[in-house]
């Protein structure tokens, strides 16, 4: 059994941490008091950067450093909270957002203040209406002891929060999406640069940090910054939550030490694989990850060595498929995904992803050819790299590397037309 | 001025300096390198989506995208190499995956950048194996486009023109990724009156316009460059015909006019031309009916007439601002030379003066200008392109926009709007200008909110209609106390006709010659003339281009006029209202049908070539009134071609002496230039013309690309008048004045002040003038027309 203490996910299924009652009985709060009454948004800021948090939403930016971008000039600044969490294999931030929003407003505020915004955003995936509506009562709570609104705790600091719901674009995850869609435009990436740190939110400087990176902040403060630092590998430190997928006996959020074997996490948390099966792939880090194989077991999971590999521990969406999984199938499900979800502004993203899906599905069906298999094998030059934002970089990633793994098995199904595994296993991510 | 800092850089080897924050696809340019592009679109600002620009850049991890990436000091940029190339195949493919490849039949077959780009750079053949997939063929966007949705390659430069240039915001993508679609945002209609420009910049031919759709291939069309005359603008553009027929027109970009843009109304006027309301030969009226006849017999009945009248002293001209200057300064030569009179004018309009006297502006002014204001000018009705230089500075440079006028407009931007009643703009404006001479403050909330927004701007552009005199010279005293302050400024006057500041320039006005050139004994206004002519004072009228019984303020006062006048002469391009009258109409040739200069609202001279031939039996003003010269035995005066007159007005001009400031043009004595009380009780209301691009007569009202964009004649009331006089939208109402009535529709709503009634301008159907005195005034009670049964039930 896994020995790590959970830090964020304390408490998570033992009490009802959304009740702002239990949640102050077990020491909610206290940070933020501490931080109200006795610290500078200069002194929270430099303890964040010192421990080298490294944000959880997927691209693993140096939190205090993305602070550090804002311009002092004067101008008001934003901070937006992402929610929207859609990547297939990832549940970490829906959890978190209905178990113990309370942490999750803690956290928001201690950042807002250390980065001097008084106006906040949270962009909660539209699908999360349960966690909507208890994020919503816990505010409510929150508001009426102050821990947010006019002169919060006391003291000079104000900041207020906006609910804003998504409505079903995967795309609104990309931070300028958001952006877009809560100025009330179509949710699509924007040009880089200027970066949101620069124009933002209504042209302002503006910070969009993930749920869990917003949670840990809390943590930071409250323990230390060498507390946080010390957990794993020095370069990609602090306890991370993995969602785990697919073909294990106990699929669920964990929370981990980075850095541990992705094996320790299969067969530690996980409660290992079913009986009498093999690990055939796993993709670390979500649907825009590149698989790993039984001989990458010992890889550790975090942020440098799964890019060492060439793939990434990205929002942390652990998926396992073993040897009842068929990878065309798999493919198929992850290259619709993105055919589906691509926002259609990039001509390969947009095209080219909607190619691949056709042909994928079509091999899958017993239609393809090998020509399908020539193109599928090329087309990723001209699909990746190319696109204005890493959706379109996601597209070819898995399919690539199961294809170059497999290839009898996507060459099976144009010879006979069928997958050659008995009784397939779908995976659910 | 600070100086721009130059940057080195080499593409493809080659050095390169340029000013730093240049976009590499620019600096490429300067090379003569080609990057090819689809979404960018150098008036707009760069998006980067559609990846066909990507380019090799030394330590760069990625290729990056040219259109959007800046230079940098010692970048190294490859645009050739085999990387790129190879993105380029892969954009090219992608694109071509399920494209229709209609080219045999598309309008932008031999034009289109898909064909021209996969010629160059792309792979010979799709890979693609499965169907193509399908969306809607024939989208009716609006009333000027039809959208092929198969042949968008979603670069989304219309939707973006639409956004940023236009700010209309009506231009959307619809649906997502690879089902996107080029749509409006409530599903309506396409409708802006610079649709055709998407037309232009879609890179294939997805967007086309109904006007040209299937009608010509590119490489069968011959090219003229000219202007237009559509309004005083004066945007540059070309006319391609196809054996000797116009198909369209295009942008020719002069960035101190149009930017590159060209209004809908500019763009598709011209095939009226086409139409059995053009005139193709002369007209005589015998026994009451204006009959065919030849041209040498309507010469010589227009001369016998003409040269008795004018040797009584009792002819006059009205025209000139739909001709070109040459033609203009020919109808003047005619006019004082031949007839020997100086009855001629060119206002056959509310406007009294075409330019201002002194602080004359250029449009560009505009582009920087931190305070517009509006005195009476609608420019999207009467100078669009105009409009969107100042759409721009305000969204774009935060410019404030102040309109002030008797309602308010529908603008594209936002603006502060100040109801100010009809005459009485030049009542505020003086002292206004008094005020702030003296350093005193102004009375009344608005002025002192003006006087304000004067004091915080650097820049000051004020956009006049040129009626109310009083405005217009208090404008340049209000100016002149700016500049003195160390502010920049000036004034532009949106000319009613297309060419009628170049009319005014060469001497169509009864009290200057050429150049602005008093005259010792000044003729008759048109006011005077008509005046004249109703009281029997007048023998013989000719008028060249205008149309007085529509536009004439006093629509009663010229219709008598023309009815009473022994002999009216009238040469136009198809049957108007005026010509109805005539004894004798000249088929004049279009704009389209010869060459020569125009004036625009700046007083800027341009050229424009011939783009086709006149019908046979058409000829141009300068031609029907050299041989009426001829005929009064007077050929030196006068000769037709273009070259001969413009040389003959460039020495004219330099030789006149014009006063400083400018002698204004002569007024009419019944212009009453000060404040109208609006009547408190409300048993009567006040008239306010108002003009709309696609009004009028003449052309406009017969040319069939206009046709679906022609508006209804509206009586628009405030919404509490309407309550009053119990009348709802759309009820019919009739309005009555002393000297006549019209009927039509009501819209209800807040844009008319209280008290007043707006009435669509030059609407033949339904005539404002018949309201209207010779000041541009009038008051009319309201009768609403009796419901119908099944209205009621
Ligand atoms: C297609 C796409 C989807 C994304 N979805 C999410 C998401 O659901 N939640 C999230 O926090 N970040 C998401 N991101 C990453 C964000 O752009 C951004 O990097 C992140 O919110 C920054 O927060 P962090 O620094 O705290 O990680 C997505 C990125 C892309 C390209
Ligand atoms: S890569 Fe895809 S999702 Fe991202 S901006 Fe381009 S088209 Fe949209
Ligand atoms: S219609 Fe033309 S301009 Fe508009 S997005 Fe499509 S290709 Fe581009
Ligand atoms: S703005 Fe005026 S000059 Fe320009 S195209 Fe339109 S009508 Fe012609
Ligand atoms: S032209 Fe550069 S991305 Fe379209």
């Amino acid at each position: 059994m896994a020995t790590f203490e959970p830090v964020i996910m304390k408490g998570i299924g033992e009490s009802d941490l959304a009740d702002i009652d239990v949640y102050e009985r077990g020491g909610g709060f206290s940070v933020l008091r501490k931080v109200m009454s006795d610290m500078t948004p200069d002194a929270v800021a430099a303890v964040v950067t010192e421990s080298n948090l490294r944000g959880r939403g997927g691209a693993g930016f140096p939190t205090g450093r993305k602070w550090s971008f804002l311009p002092k000039d004067g101008r008001p600044r934003y901070l937006v909270c992402n929610c929207d969490e859609a990547e297939p294999g990832t549940f970490k931030d829906r959890m978190l957002l209905e178990k113990t929003p309370l942490q999750l407003i803690e956290g928001l505020v201690i950042s807002a203040y250390a980065m001097g915004a008084k106006q906040a955003y949270i962009y909660i995936r539209g699908e999360f209406l349960e966690g909507s509506r208890i994020f919503r009562r816990a505010l409510a709570a929150a508001q009426s002891r102050n821990y947010l609104g006019d002169r919060i705790l006391g003291s000079d600091f104000s900041l207020d929060l906006v609910v804003h719901r998504g409505a079903g674009a995967y795309i609104c995850g990309e931070e300028t999406a958001q952006l877009e869609s809560i100025e009330g435009r179509r949710g699509e990436p924007r040009l880089k640069p200027p970066f949101p740190a620069v124009a933002g939110l209504y042209g302002m400087p503006t910070v969009v940090n993930n749920v869990e990176t917003l949670c840990y902040v809390k943590h930071i403060i409250e323990r230390g910054a060498q507390w946080f630092a010390k957990i794993g590998p020095e370069k990609s430190p602090g306890p991370k939550i993995m969602s785990v997928s697919g073909h294990v006996r106990q699929p669920g959020n964990y929370e981990i030490p980075l850095g541990i074997p992705a094996r320790e996490l299969i067969d530690e948390y996980a409660g290992g694989l079913l009986p009498g099966r093999k690990l055939k792939a796993f993709q670390p880090g979500g649907a825009s990850s590149a698989a790993l194989f039984e001989e990458d077991l010992d890889v550790g999971i975090d942020f440098d060595s799964l890019a060492a590999k060439r793939t990434m521990l990205g929002s942390g969406g652990f998926v396992v498929m073993d040897d009842t999984a068929c990878m065309v199938n798999c493919a198929r499900t992850l290259t619709r995904f993105f055919e589906h979800e691509s926002c259609g502004q990039c001509t390969p993203c947009r095209e080219g992803g909607q190619w691949v899906a056709r042909m994928v599905a079509r091999l899958e069906a017993g239609e393809g050819s090998q020509e399908d298999l020539r193109v599928l094998n090329v087309i990723n030059n001209t699909i990746t790299g190319t696109n204005l934002c890493p959706l379109g970089d996601s597209i070819m990633p898995f399919l690539s590397s199961v294809l170059k793994r497999f290839p009898d098995e996507f060459a099976a199904h144009v010879a006979h037309g069928a997958c050659p595994i008995k009784d397939v296993t779908a995976v659910v991510a | 001025m600070s100086e721009t800092k130059m940057v080195k850089l080499l593409i493809d080897g080659q050095e390169v300096t340029v000013p730093d924050g240049t976009l590499v696809v620019e600096a490429a340019k300067q090379l003569g390198t080609q990057i090819p592009v689809y979404c960018y679109h150098p008036k707009m600002d760069p998006v980067g989506l559609c990846r066909i620009c990507l380019v090799e850049i030394e330590k760069a991890p990625k290729l990056q995208i040219a259109c959007s990436t800046r230079v940098t000091e010692g970048m190294v940029v490859r645009t050739m190499s085999p990387k790129v190339a190879e993105a380029r195949r892969g954009v090219l493919e992608f694109l071509l995956l399920n494209h229709p490849l209609d080219c045999p039949i598309c309008d932008k077959g031999g034009e289109c950048d898909l064909q021209d780009f996969t010629m160059e750079y792309g792979p010979g053949a799709s890979r693609l194996t499965e169907p193509k997939l399908h969306k809607p063929k024939r989208v009716d966007l609006g009333p000027t486009i039809v959208l092929d949705e198969e042949r968008c390659i979603l670069c989304r430069r219309c939707t973006r023109f639409d956004n940023e240039i236009a700010q209309e915001r009506n231009l959307v993508v619809v649906e997502r990724g690879h089902n996107s679609l080029i749509g409006t945002i409530d599903g309506g209609d396409y409708e802006s009156y610079f649709s055709g420009n998407t037309t232009e910049i879609c890179p294939v031919g997805a967007l086309t316009s109904k006007a040209y759709r299937f009608r010509a291939r590119p490489w069968d069309l011959s090219h003229a460059d000219s202007v237009c005359t559509q309004c005083s603008v004066g945007c540059n553009y070309r006319v391609d015909a196809r054996f000797g027929n116009i198909m369209r027109t295009f942008t020719r970009e002069n960035s101190d006019v149009d930017g590159g843009w060209i209004c809908d109304r500019g763009r598709y006027t011209f095939n009226y031309l086409y139409e059995p309301a053009r005139l193709r030969e002369p007209l005589v009226r015998r026994d009451g009916d204006l009959e065919r006849a030849s041209f040498a017999e309507a010469v010589a009945l227009t001369a016998e007439k003409l040269g008795a009248a004018a040797a009584a002293g009792r002819a006059g001209v009205i025209g000139g601002g739909r001709l070109s200057d040459e033609e203009a300064f020919a109808l003047q030569l005619f006019a004082r030379k031949v007839l020997g009179t100086n009855n001629i004018d060119h206002r056959a309009r509310l406007q009294r003066y075409a330019s201002p006297a002194r602080f004359g502006a250029r449009l560009r002014d505009l582009d920087d200008a931190d305070l517009i204001l509006m005195f009476g000018a609608i420019t999207p009705e009467q100078a669009p392109i105009l409009d969107l230089r100042i759409r721009r500075a305000v969204a774009r440079n935060a410019a404030h926009l102040v309109f002030v006028g008797p309602f308010k407009p529908d603008l594209a931007v936002p603006f502060h709007y100040v109801e100010y009643a009809t005459g009485a703009i030049g009542d505020l404006m003086e002292a206004l200008a008094d005020a702030l001479k003296r350093g005193a403050q102004p009375q009344g909330a608005f002025a002192i909110d003006l006087a304000r927004n004067l004091n915080e701007a650097s820049k000051i552009v004020a956009v006049h209609n040129g009626r109310n005199p009083v405005a217009a010279s208090a404008l340049e005293q209000l100016i002149e106390t700016l500049l003195a302050v160390g502010k920049r400024g000036g004034i532009l006057v949106v000319g009613s006709q297309g060419n009628a500041r170049g009319a005014e320039a060469v001497g169509c006005v009864p009290n200057l010659g050429p150049g602005y050139a008093p005259l010792a004994n000044a003729g008759m206004t048109t006011a005077e003339m008509l005046t004249a002519a109703a009281n029997g004072k007048l023998d013989a009228l000719f008028i060249a281009g205008a149309n007085p019984a529509l536009t004439f303020p006093d629509g009663a006062l010229a219709r008598k006029a023309l009815e009473s006048v022994p002999f009216l002469a009238v040469a136009e391009q198809v049957m108007t209202e005026t010509a109805a009258y005539a004894n004798v109409v000249f088929a004049a040739a279009s704009q389209f049908e010869k060459r020569g200069h125009v004036t625009n609202l700046e007083g800027r001279r341009q050229a424009f070539a011939q783009a086709v031939e006149a019908p046979i039996y058409v000829a141009t003003d300068a031609a029907i009134v050299s041989a009426l010269a001829s005929a009064l035995n007077k050929p030196d005066v006068l000769d037709d071609d273009p070259d001969w007159l413009f040389s003959r007005l460039q020495a004219v001009e330099q030789a006149a002496k014009p006063a400083e400031p400018l002698a204004r043009p002569k007024l009419d004595p019944s212009v009453t230039a000060h404040g109208d009380n609006l009547d408190a009780q409300r048993k009567t209301f006040t008239v306010v013309p108002v003009p709309k691009l696609y009004a009028g007569g003449g052309p406009s009202l017969h040319d069939p690309g206009l046709a679906p964009m022609r508006p209804q004649a509206r009586a628009s009331f405030h919404e509490d008048d309407a309550l009053l006089l119990g009348i709802a939208q759309d009820r019919v109402v009739t309005l009555t004045g002393p000297n006549g009535s019209i009927t039509v529709a009501a819209n209800v709503g807040t844009s008319a002040a209280v008290g007043t009634v707006l009435v669509t301008a030059d609407m033949p159907e339904a005539p404002v003038n018949r309201l209207l005195d010779a000041s541009g005034r009038g008051r009319v009670t309201v009768t609403p027309a009796p419901l119908r049964k099944e209205a009621l039930a």
